[in-house]
């Protein structure tokens, strides 16, 4: 048990302009559950590339299960028995449970290259049974909840007998009784099976909830190993940043101005009803609730990207309807959606183009015209007050770090010069330094007189930043408060029903 | 050590500036080529008359640019344009003045692509089989408009625009350039060309920047239609004649020359300069066969060779520039 497993020492790679890795360690034991703990950008990820083969290690040692291995690519590592199970997960989305995790595997149930789907079955039930996972082998991955498709992954990873199993931001979609579930099922894995998990997270309390230890990196550079026992939350902080985090929520209180915004029993069929609610200038409006309550789905209606079937909208006392995204931005609302990847940033095109994108009709001249210099002029403006990290302004969007790429989005919209503000998620998956500049951005904001609603499933984020808090249960608002008088406690327990609503919305 | 470093980032920025350029390297490559081999090939007349070959499928290829620039595509470019040559024929036939006749045929195109677009916003549909659909409908009509008798005795002013020159150069090269300048700048220079773009890199996340990607949808296609209207009067008046099968396998033409040209076939980038390096490729090579005289069926078979290679090409040295990246430069 005491055994290590694997080895990494020395571990450098460089890319152009950085070096990625500097003489970097990593050592897990057999059966532990290691985390490996890193600001975006602290090389946690491009370490992990190099174990599974995805990336060429530029020097060091690779010592896996008591041998020197140098896996050329993430089949060769697989075969080995190590499994990477990715943030963005990559099921088919038409295929079932069963044809899913044996995808490339096919050949062990195929006679005359056909496929026993029989065999096949039995095999996924076996399996499915083996590791106590509850899940149906016919069921279409587009049927089932992000939780059971982590699961998937996982009895994928196992069909190969992985003896080192990496998650990678495993709970960032699962809400907190999924996430209760992932993690019995992973303990057990560990505990009793002896296959060891690399556990990459940015929510440090379940590194403390599940973890046996945990290494630190920053900046390329490997820091030290803990015993989950040897360390605590605000020791393990100022490693990961660097430096003293003595508050991770500056906010500062703004003053309250008159109602800009109002809404008036938005009901949207189906998915929410009776959403009732002001939003004043100056003001931070929390909305919390589980993943799936309907947060998303109110903001997304207000906005105009989804529309609603009945209720009021009004901005600055006068009714509104909101049809489109684009009517939205005539109205002063700007948003930055919960899903950066799909509904957020573009990619392939450049880091200037992001950032002025929503601006760019005054970014031309009257004639229609680009003008080069507004553009550019524009961009410096918000990179600067932003901080924004890039090398030039014609960078690709992908080549930003996922903090920088947010911060374009929040610059997307500050160059509009909204009134109301939505940010659904503002702070997901983006490492603890970038979190607390967001954060000091928002309270900056709202110090300008700015509306903002601010949805989020982390409840120190909304206690620590919210004026007001809102708690979303299925598709109602369930609770209202003022933040001084709020507990946590309290919150979640009517975003998880077992406290009912106190008021008839 | 400095100077190592320097001279090392010297040599970066020219293999930065021969893949970036490459579809223009190639180009010169292939005019090198083609002179050692034919002594024709670089005569005044020759010359022309590449140029006025590839006159229409540069102007179609521009309206073509920003259609795959913005993640979509046109199907129906070929028998829209075999529909807007008969229409423009027949309205000279029936007296129209000159300009007249052209402007409608301009507007006919506009309003064929105005038609596909419609049909993709309205309907959520996948222009691929919007467009695939139209193509017969457009090709429908026109044969139905000349009962498959080809449109013929033309004006001879009309049929000088496309066979006679100006300053001694041919007239549809002035037509060619004008196009290519507006398209240039409207692609890098408006607001529609940077709508267009991020449509094509992210619907959704476009949408949600509150930009209207149905009327930007509505805008490209229009904008093609109105090149499609000007090459099909280019094409009409070279041939002094007009039929369906004027414009046909276009859109497969235009398609291959965009993407050569370096537009990328899912959209987020593009590059009007690029097609016009395309199609002028397509045209030396075509030229360049029958200088030599190659079988025509050869022709056909270099054509799907060229299109593979600017393709293969592509990715190669994509691939090689970012392994260069990886193991050269040191900071």
């Amino acid at each position: 048990m005491d055994s290590a497993l694997l080895e990494m020492r020395n571990i450098s790679k460089r890319f152009p302009g950085v070096v990625a890795l500097d003489n970097v360690e990593l050592t897990v034991k057999r059966g532990e559950i290691h985390a490996v703990i890193g600001e975006n950008g602290a090389g946690k990820s491009t370490l992990m590339k190099i174990l599974i083969g995805l990336y060429e290690r530029d020097s060091g040692t690779v010592v896996f299960d008591g041998n020197p291995v140098y896996f050329r690519n993430p089949t060769d590592a697989l075969a080995k028995g190590v499994s990477m199970i990715h943030q963005e997960m990559s099921l088919v989305p038409t295929m079932t449970v069963a044809e899913n995790i044996w995808l490339g595997q096919e050949s062990k149930f195929t006679r005359f290259g056909m496929i026993s789907i029989k065999k096949r079955y039995q095999a996924t039930c076996q399996l499915l049974e083996e590791w106590a996972l509850s899940l149906n082998p016919n069921a279409l991955i587009n049927t089932i909840s992000v939780a059971q498709m982590q699961l998937v992954e996982l009895a994928r990873a196992l069909s190969y007998n992985a003896k080192i199993i990496i998650m990678d931001e495993p709970t960032s979609a699962l809400t907190d009784t999924e996430i209760k579930q992932l993690f019995s099922i992973v303990r057990r894995l560990a505990k009793e099976n002896g296959v060891s998990i690399i556990f990459i997270s940015h929510k440090l309390n379940e590194i403390f909830e599940i973890c046996d230890s945990l290494s630190v990196y920053r900046d390329g550079h490997y820091i030290n190993s803990f015993n989950i026992d040897e360390i605590n939350m605000d020791q393990l902080i100022s490693m990961i940043a660097g430096r003293e985090l003595s508050e991770m929520f500056p906010k500062k209180p703004a003053p309250v101005g008159e109602t800009l915004l109002e809404v008036r029993n938005l009901t949207r069929e189906g998915v929410f009803s009776d959403v009732s609610f002001k939003l004043q200038r100056g003001e931070i409006l929390g909305f919390c609730g589980l993943m799936g309550a309907g947060r998303t789905e109110i903001m997304r209606a207000l906005f105009g990207i989804d529309n609603y079937t009945s209720g009021e909208v009004l901005i600055n006392g006068e009714k509104v309807h909101i049809k489109s995204p684009s009517d939205a931005v005539k109205h002063g609302l700007g948003m930055i959606t919960e899903d950066r990847l799909r509904m957020g940033a573009i990619h392939n095109i450049s880091v200037l183009a992001n950032t002025t994108l929503a601006k760019f009709h005054d970014i031309c001249n009257k004639f229609g015209f680009y003008s080069p210099k507004n553009d550019i002029a524009a961009f410096k403006s918000v990179a600067e007050k932003l901080m924004i990290k890039y090398s030039a302004p014609n960078d690709l969007m992908k080549q930003l770090s996922g903090g920088n790429q947010q911060k374009v989005i929040i610059g997307r919209w500050l160059l509009t010069d909204p009134q109301i503000l939505i940010l659904d998620e503002p702070t997901r998956g983006i490492d603890v330094g970038a979190k607390t500049e967001i954060h000091r951005l928002i309270s900056n904001l709202a110090n300008q007189g700015k509306a903002i609603i601010m949805v989020s499933s982390e409840m120190p984020e909304i206690l620590g930043m919210s004026d007001r808090i809102i708690v979303v249960r299925e598709g109602r608002i369930v609770h209202e408060s003022s933040v001084k008088t709020a507990e946590q406690e309290e919150l979640m327990a009517y975003a998880f029903g077992t406290k009912h609503a106190d008021r008839i919305s | 050590m400095n100077n190592k470093l320097a001279v090392n980032k010297k040599k970066i920025d020219i293999s930065k500036v021969l893949l970036g350029n490459k579809t223009v390297f190639i180009l010169i490559l292939l005019l090198f080529i083609m002179s050692l081999v034919s002594d024709v090939f670089l005569t005044k007349t020759n010359l022309f008359n590449v140029l006025r070959q590839i006159c229409v499928s540069v102007i179609l290829g521009c309206g073509y640019t920003i259609i795959i620039g913005s993640g979509h595509i046109d199907l129906s470019v070929g028998t829209m344009m075999g529909l807007v040559g008969i229409l423009v024929g027949k309205l000279l036939l029936a007296g129209v003045p000159i300009t007249i006749a052209i402007f409608i045929g301009c507007l006919i195109g506009a309003s064929c692509g105005a038609l596909n677009a419609t049909l993709i916003t309205v309907f959520g549909l996948q222009p691929f089989i919007v467009t695939l659909a139209t193509k017969s409908l457009y090709e429908g009509i026109g044969y139905l408009v000349t009962k498959m008798v080809p449109v013929s005795g033309l004006p001879k002013e009309f049929i000088t625009l496309g066979q006679g020159t100006f300053l001694s150069i041919p007239i549809p090269v002035y037509v060619m350039f004008l196009t290519l300048v507006v398209m240039i700048v409207t692609v890098s220079r408006t607001k529609l060309g940077r709508h267009a773009i991020a449509i094509g890199g992210n619907t959704e996340a476009a949408r949600v920047s509150g930009i209207n990607v149905g009327r930007t949808r509505l805008k490209v296609y229009m904008i093609a239609g109105v090149c499609v209207g000007i090459a099909a009067a280019m094409l009409t008046a070279r041939s002094a004649s007009a039929q369906v099968a004027a414009g046909q396998g276009m859109e497969m033409d235009s398609i291959a020359a965009v993407v050569m040209g370096g537009t990328p076939m899912g959209g987020g980038k593009a590059t009007v300069l690029g097609t016009l390096f395309g199609c002028i490729i397509v045209g030396v090579v075509k030229n360049g066969l029958n200088l030599l005289g190659v079988d025509p069926n050869w022709q056909v078979i270099a054509k799907g060779m060229m299109i593979l290679l600017a393709v293969v090409l592509d990715v190669i040295s994509t691939r090689m520039y970012s392994n260069r990246n990886k193991t050269t430069k040191v900071k």
